[in-house]
Formats: C-alpha cells, structure tokens, sequence
C-alpha cells in the first residue's frame, strides 16, 4: 500500500562535536563530531507504524528527538505534512543541483533549516572603521591624559591606577547588551575588546614617550590633564559604539533566525509530539496527573480558561484509557502503576492533539504481561486519530507484530528498510540477519543458528572507512573497508587495463568528490572479484545493467588513504543502495534504481538493504 | 541430582505499611549440572528468593518459613557466620545491572581479587593470577584489570560481574537479570558465554529473569512465579510445550514471537496484587480468567500434574461449575 509521505527525512544527520581544548581548536580548524545520526533517509506515510530497531547507541533516540528538535540537527531535512508535489520538487533540485532552488524549499518546508544571515563585505567594512574611530580615540585621548599626569609630576600610584582605569573602560564598554550566540559576532567582539585595550596600552607608551622627551610640554600636558573626565567620557563613548554595533548585529541575526524558525517550531510542537521511554524517570515526581498532562497547554498558551484546560486534559486521558479521569486527575505518578504512568505519558502527547509521535521505546520499560495493553492503546489511536508513528525499540519481536515498516539501524545510517514482513522473513543486509538470529523465541524447541557478531559497535566518533559494518561483519570482504582513494586507485588500474567501457571512470578526478558511474556489469564484477580474491563469480545474468555509483558520504575532496576520521568529507566507500542489493553473486532487482536509494523515488514498496556483499 | 532444594520458602519484609510478603511459598529443585530459570513479573519475589539462598536479604527482610536444602544443610537456619563459609565458595551471585553494581572508584582486578582474597586466603599475588585467569576465562584481556569501571561496555561490565561470581569456583552459581538492560547482540554473546562456563565448569546455574524466551533458549528446568508463589515448576519444554496454570499460558502467550505471525500477542488484564494484602486463595484468581469461588476459598497447592511437572491451580483437581 503506498501511502502519501507524511515524514521525510534527507540526508538528516544529528552531530554533537566533541569536547576540545584551546590549543587543539586552534589548531584544527573543524571540530571532530560523534556521528550519533550521519545521513538517514527515511519516509513515513502518514497513518503508519515505522519501527526503528537497533542497538543501543546507533542513533534511533538521537533520530526520534532530532525530528523533532529537541537535539539540534547538523545538517539534512525534516520535512512534516509537506505537499507530495513540494518533495517533488525538492528531489528535482537536489538531483540536478540546483543549490537555489534547494534553499528556497528548504527554508520554507524544512524543519531544520537553519537560517544563516552572513556578514557582508559592507558589515566588516563598517565595523572596523568603528573599532577603528574607537582605538583612535581612545588612543589620543589616553595618550594625552597620562602624559598630562606624568608632566605633573604624578605618582606613581596615580599612573597605574589611571593605567587600570583606562583598560576596564575599554572591557567594560565592550561587553555587549545581549548574549549573543552566532560565533562572528562574538568574535568581532573579542576584536573589539583587544583593540581598546591595545589602544589604552598604546597611550600608556606614548604618555611615557612623550613625558621623557618633551618635558618641556609641561603646560600643554598640563592642560590635557584637566580634560581628564572628557577623556574618559570620549573613550566610553567610542567603545560603546563599537560593542553595539556588534550587538546590533546580533539582534538582526537572532531575529532572522527566530522570526523563521519560532513559527515552525511552534507548528512542530503541536503537530509532533513524543512518548519516553522510562515512564518511571520521565514523569515529575511533584506535579499531579493534571500538572503534567495540562503543562503543554498552559505553555503553549493553547487554552483560552481554565476548565477548558480541564476539558482537554480530561479527554486527553480518556483516550489514553484512565477511565474514568477524575479518579487520575489529582493522583501523583507514584500513586500509579507503570502501565498507568505510561498512559500518563501517553496522554501529555496526546492533549495537543499531535499528528505524528515519536514513540521512544514506550514498553520497554513495562512488565511483559501488560506491554500488549499500551501498545493497542497507541494502535487504536492510530485508527481513532489518524496518527502516525515512529516507533523506537530494540525489540525485533515487537516490530514484527506491529510495524507497517521496519528500518534497521546501525551506527548512524540505516542499513535496511522494508515492509515487515520482507525484512523479518526475508533479511538481506548481513546485520539484520544477525540480529534476527539471535532474537530470543519463546520456543525451547526451535532453537536457531545463531549468528553472533564479536566485540561491540565501534564508536561513532571514530567510524569505521567504507560499510560502517565492515568490522563485524561476517561476510565482510577486503573491499567493504576500503577507504575512497583505494577504489579509486583500483578502479583506475581496471580502466587503464581496459576493463571499463567508456565513460565509466567520468566524474573520478582527485579534486572532486568520488562519484563514479559503473554504467554496466563487467568492471564492478572484475573489481568485487579481485577484491574478493578467490570468491566466486556472478551468478545469474549480468546483463547490461547499472550496478550503482560509489559516493563518499558527502561531497568532499577526496583524502589520503587514511582519512582523518569522524570529519565531514571523510573518504570511504559506502554501499551503494539500491533495489535490493548491491553486486557480485547478488542480484539487483532493480535495474533503474541508481545510487543511494531514496525511498520516495518509486522503490518504496520494496526493501532495500546497503550492503556490498550481495545475498 | 539434585543439588540445591527450595521448599516452602517464605521471606517476609518489615515496612512501615506492614509486612511485606515477598516470597511466600516458593518451591524448586535445582538439578546438579543444570540450569533453572526462575522467572516472573517484577515484584514477584524472584530476587527476594535469590538474596535468601545467599543470606544476603537487607535488614529489614527474615526466612519465615521454608527450607533451602544444600548437601545436607539447611542453609535457611544457619547462622550468618556459618552461611560465610558457603557464600561465594559453594553458591555465588552475579548481581543484577551490570552498570551499577560496579564500585566506580576501585579498578576492576580489586574487586574481583576481593572475594578470593576474603575467602581463599591467598595472598596478592596468587590472587592477582587469579584474576587474570577469571578475566580470560570470561573473554576480557588480563591486562584490563588495572582499569576502572566506566572503562567497560555495558556487556564487559556484565563479564567483570560474571567473573567476580567464578572467583572462588562456586558450585552454584545465581544469575539475576543477567541480560537486561543489554542489547539482544550483546545479550546473545553473554548468554553463550554463561552456557559455555556452565558446560566447561560444571556449574549449577539458577537464572533469573522476566524474559521467558531468553529461558527457553538457555534454561533445562523452569519455576514460574507469580506473587510471591512458584505456581508452576517443570522442564521447559513442559512449561513451554504444555503449559497447565492459567498464568504460565499467559505469560507464554504475552510474548510476541518473530516467527510466528504477526499479530499482537495477548495481555493479562489487572495489576499485580499487593503482597502487604495478598488476595485470599489462588493469588491469581484476580486476574484469571477461569476463577470461579473455589480459587477464593483455598488455596491450590503445587501438584503433579506429570513426570516432574508441578502446577499450583484448582482446574487440576476440581471441576470448575459449568457455566
């Protein structure tokens, strides 16, 4: 059944940067990330159950809260409720490049789009002919008034004091109204700061230059001296200009950012909402049934008076199955039972009438013999509402009895994504098969062939060349781990051996990004065979088809054979995906499906698993 | 063989709502050689049962009632002093959540070197050694023992906390939630660890765990409890392949199975019932769906129903009125 996408995900990648100190940041231009989410692809029809199964730490929490922006997003697009014929156009663009036209879309539909309001040449032009205005000034003037006190024979308490005086002006005057958040700002900031200082320094160097030469000035210094609070008047002044000049540009970028981003957020909130996963930790001990389930309510001021506050909190948890609600209004959490606080939880989702949840492991946490009961609950509201459900959990038992569609994640991508039943019963990417071997059946007797994958996932601060999976992965050849450069070089010696047909290197120069058109069968099946060493050959018909199109993560120049890792642009080949699965004895049951396939381009009724091994 | 016999075991907790009846009646046999898996809903009395085969209950908790059979002793009525010289040499634990049971300021050869120490009198060195050879036996290098706590995953935790059980070659050995909390790939790598100590060792193994289908794979002999009461013990394939109590069927049928089609499994409607105020009769029969006023009136004791297949309920042995 093909449903219209309700939530879709581009290339959405949630990226928290590591901690550094000065000296490394110094040194290394771009911080190194934890690549919690790194690319996902993902499309939700509306009214489905989308399960998202994996280990812990490979993302499905961090991809739950990006959507809806309760971590922050690094880079891709949410698109919620977006016409069919808008993600048309946004897969045009982005197919031919067309920067513009992305952008534009972007910032009207995506829920992560960040706006950037750049510094023109014009704005660093004006502020530092005022930072500029303001050393100088306060250059002269403290260079006058300290050759002033020294000519008057001042002391030397009253020259370090004056000194002191002069560079907490300038600090002072520099901090800026506001907290300001874009980094520029702030650091146009810090120039600010240091130029006073710099310049009061200065004066202090010229005040003593000119008290040891001219000491015959005495009466002009004199005179300067006496203009001592105007000096310091003048001096405030100018680094008052200069710092809210700076903040001025601080207010616009904030009320760029937020005039755009504050309207879709609001949206986002009311239409997206989500469910925790430990309704023992999740609910505040100190507020009542009604404090938590009216606080989205009261804080999105959605509620004109207070008993229609109570009307919605009370239909809220008679949907969620309380019934009936005055026994639950003024209750405690510890008064209830787990299953109670889950639908506590439940109904504080649903008393903003959401169109989509994002259900975070909402049972885990349950005892086995009422799981059941919650989940029908959120299955009927499903029906009831129409809602749809992004369904978080490691549980592959319970996606199978309740997904529409399951996708499997492994260290920040997904590796497979299906109808269930395709992916449950017919498994194609090597992890999903692991895992399907070791799920625990309540059976003595059916005791499987267990697959165990050795040692733990790598860290996704340090992710792995080529298929992140590579390292456990049982039928992992050489190639998987291959960084970019490495099939490069390989694909290189095959076509200069005249193994490729024309055109098949095209687009594979050094400088830009590595994606390389295999337009037919035989040089990938020469390539997969050597890197494979003795493996056998191609099964079934080769026949003249596209085998895909080896690509780095992003666009990026490619790197030495070892890459720095955890960066953007890092090298490495990831599986193509495509139709079904990529090369070698497999087949592709897609002979259209080019690239990474996204799952709105008219294969979305079909699995699709990234994996180079073939099946 | 049997090696380790339950009877009877009652374990009552002193609170300030009363008393707390956590274990009340609770029978199983371990077999030499086997593993049990004892398993329940939380708040059944499964860890409650574990702590006083130990002797480890808190302060508040006594052995009301009951036996524990250990060649010859009783270890329910001996005295702490004498039950120091079974703990950890004879039976030993591994203690639920890996992740906090851990001494976060002390390295990890410390505490496994502290029970062999105690209890082996050896001194550093051969302890140390002792250590190292624990470590490999449980898949972690020896050379990790210097580290801390927080250095591990949450599965080399739950290997450090297997180790610490094997310290002193205990002939039993109690896995507590051994993998909750772990992930199923993590799960499966610390299960085919514990069968391959289990089978390498020659250890007794009582597993306990909310997870029935984690038991089907891992355990020969199962006790079901529910409230406080074993209410049905047998071989798995008993209890998996002919379930008798109504809760048993229950449980088994709560569990969604990958394998079979894809439709929601059922649930057991009502709460758990406090064990301050345990329900007169059967401590089901609030939530069975075949209760009828006997199941209030008396309670049903564990029975045989086969060969070595004992169920707690009035359907074995009354006819229930016709409806």
């Amino acid at each position: 059944m093909t449903r219209e996408p309700y939530l879709v995900l581009r290339d959405f990648r949630v990226w928290f940067p590591k901690r550094r100190g000065f000296l490394e940041a110094l040194r290394r231009g771009t911080p190194d990330y934890v690549r919690a989410v790194d690319g996902v692809d993902l499309d939700i029809g509306k009214g489905e159950v989308y399960c998202l199964v994996g280990e812990s730490g490979c993302g499905k929490t961090t991809t739950g809260k990006g959507i809806l922006r309760l971590v922050e997003p690094h880079s891709g697009d949410v698109f919620v409720g977006a016409p069919p014929a808008v993600l048309r156009e946004y897969e045009a663009a982005r197919t031919a490049h067309d920067e513009a036209k992305v952008e534009s879309i972007r910032r009207r539909w995506s829920l992560s789009y960040k706006e950037h309001v750049r510094w023109s040449t014009g704005d660093v032009l004006r502020f530092l002919a005022a930072a500029l205005a303001a050393t100088a000034i306060g250059t002269g003037v403290t260079a006058a008034l300290f050759a002033g006190l020294l000519a008057a024979r001042a002391t030397g308490a009253a020259f370090v004091a004056s000194a002191l005086a002069g560079i907490a002006v300038g600090v002072v005057g520099t901090i800026p109204p506001v907290k300001v958040r874009d980094r520029v700002p702030r650091y146009m900031m810090g120039f600010a700061l240091i130029a006073t200082v710099l310049g009061d320094l200065g004066g202090v160097a010229f005040a003593r230059w000119a008290a040891g030469n001219s000491p015959r000035l005495d009466a002009v210094l004199a005179a300067a001296a006496a203009l001592d609070p105007i000096g310091i008047l003048v001096q405030i002044a100018a680094a008052v200009s200069t710092a809210s000049f700076a903040a001025k540009r601080a207010i616009r970028y904030w009320r760029a950012r937020i005039g755009i981003e504050a309207d879709k957020l609001r949206k986002l909130r009311k239409t997206l909402q989500i469910i925790f996963q430990d309704p023992y930790e999740s609910l505040n001990p100190k507020h009542s049934v009604f404090d938590i389930v009216s606080e989205p309510l009261v804080v999105n001021r959605l509620t004109k008076a207070p008993a229609e506050t109570q009307a919605r909190v009370r239909q809220a948890l008679h949907d969620a199955g309380l019934r009936p609600p005055e026994d639950f209004l003024y209750r405690y959490p510890h008064e209830l039972s787990g299953g109670q606080r889950q639908r506590v939880s439940i109904a504080g989702a649903l008393v903003l009438e959401p169109d989509f949840i994002v259900a975070d492991e909402p049972v885990s946490m349950l005892d086995v013999s009422i799981r059941t009961e919650i989940v029908e609950l959120l299955l009927d509201l499903r029906d009831a509402k129409g809602l749809t459900y992004l369904f978080i959990t490691h549980d592959l038992s319970l996606a199978w009895v309740l997904a529409d569609r399951i996708g499997v994640m492994y260290l920040g991508k997904i590796v497979e994504q299906g109808p269930k039943a395709q992916v449950i019963r017919n498994p194609r990417h090597p992890y999903t098969k692991a895992l399907l071997s070791v799920v625990p059946v309540p059976d003595p007797e059916r005791r499987r062939q267990r697959i165990i994958l050795r040692g733990e996932r790598p860290d996704p601060a340090h992710i792995p060349a080529g298929c992140r999976f590579h390292p456990r992965c049982p039928v992992a050849f050489e190639a998987c781990g291959w960084t970019a450069e490495e099939v490069l070089e390989t694909l290189r010696e095959i076509a200069a051996a005249g193994g490729g047909s024309a055109g098949f290197l095209q687009g594979a120069s050094r400088d830009g990004p590595l994606a390389i058109r295999v337009p037919s069968a035989g040089p990938t099946d020469a390539w997969l065979r050597r890197a494979r060493g003795d493996a056998p050959g191609p099964q079934g018909d080769p026949g003249d088809r596209d085998l895909g199109r080896f690509h780095q993560d992003r666009p990026a120049r490619v790197r030495g054979a070892d890459p720095p890792r955890g960066r953007p642009g890092h090298g490495g080949v990831v599986p193509p995906v495509l139709g079904g699965s990529l090369c070698g004895p497999g087949r592709v049951t897609s002979g259209s499906s080019w690239g990474p396939c996204l799952p709105g381009r008219g294969t979305r009724s079909r699995t699709w698993a990234r994996c180079g091994s073939g099946t | 063989m049997p090696i380790l016999e339950v009877r009877g075991l009652k374990v009552h907790y002193g609170t300030q709502e009363g008393t707390v009846r956590a274990v009340d009646g609770v029978d199983f046999t371990l077999n030499e050689g086997e593993s049990l898996g004892l398993a329940g809903e939380s708040g059944c009395g499964k860890t409650t049962a574990a702590l006083a085969i130990m002797g480890l209950l808190p302060r508040n908790g006594r052995i009301a009632g009951g036996s524990i059979g250990y060649m010859g002793y009783d270890l329910a009525s001996l005295s702490d002093a004498q039950l120091r010289g079974f703990r950890w040499k004879h039976i030993s634990i591994i203690f639920q959540g890996a992740m906090n049971a851990l001494n976060p300021v002390k390295r990890v050869g410390e505490q496994i070197a502290e029970p062999i120490v105690l209890h082996d009198k050896v001194d550093r060195e051969a302890a140390a050694r002792r250590v190292g050879e624990l470590l490999e036996l449980v898949g972690i290098p020896r050379d990790r023992a210097s580290e801390y706590p927080h250095e591990f995953s949450g599965g080399m935790r739950q290997r450090v906390m297997i180790a610490m059980a094997l310290a002193c070659n205990p002939r039993i050995v109690i896995a507590d939630e051994p993998v909750t909390a772990l992930d199923v790939m993590i799960q499966a790598q610390i299960l085919e660890l514990l069968e391959r100590l289990k089978r390498e060792l020659g250890l007794s193994m009582i597993l306990i765990s909310h997870d029935l289908s984690v038991m089907a794979e891992t355990c020969d002999t199962m006790a079901i409890m529910y409230a406080g009461k074993t209410v049905e013990t047998g071989s798995v394939t008993d209890i998996f392949k002919a379930p008798n109590h109504p809760y048993t069927k229950d449980l088994i049928a709560a569990f969604p199975d990958i394998d079979g089609p894809a439709t929601l499994p059922a649930y057991i409607p009502g709460l758990l019932p406090s064990l301050v105020d345990p329900p007169a009769g059967c401590r089901f029969h609030t939530r069975c769906k075949y209760a009828w006023s006997h199941c209030v009136d008396a309670e049903p004791p564990l029975l045989p129903v086969a060969e070595g297949h004992r169920s707690a309920c009035h359907l074995n042995t009354s006819e229930p009125p016709s409806r």
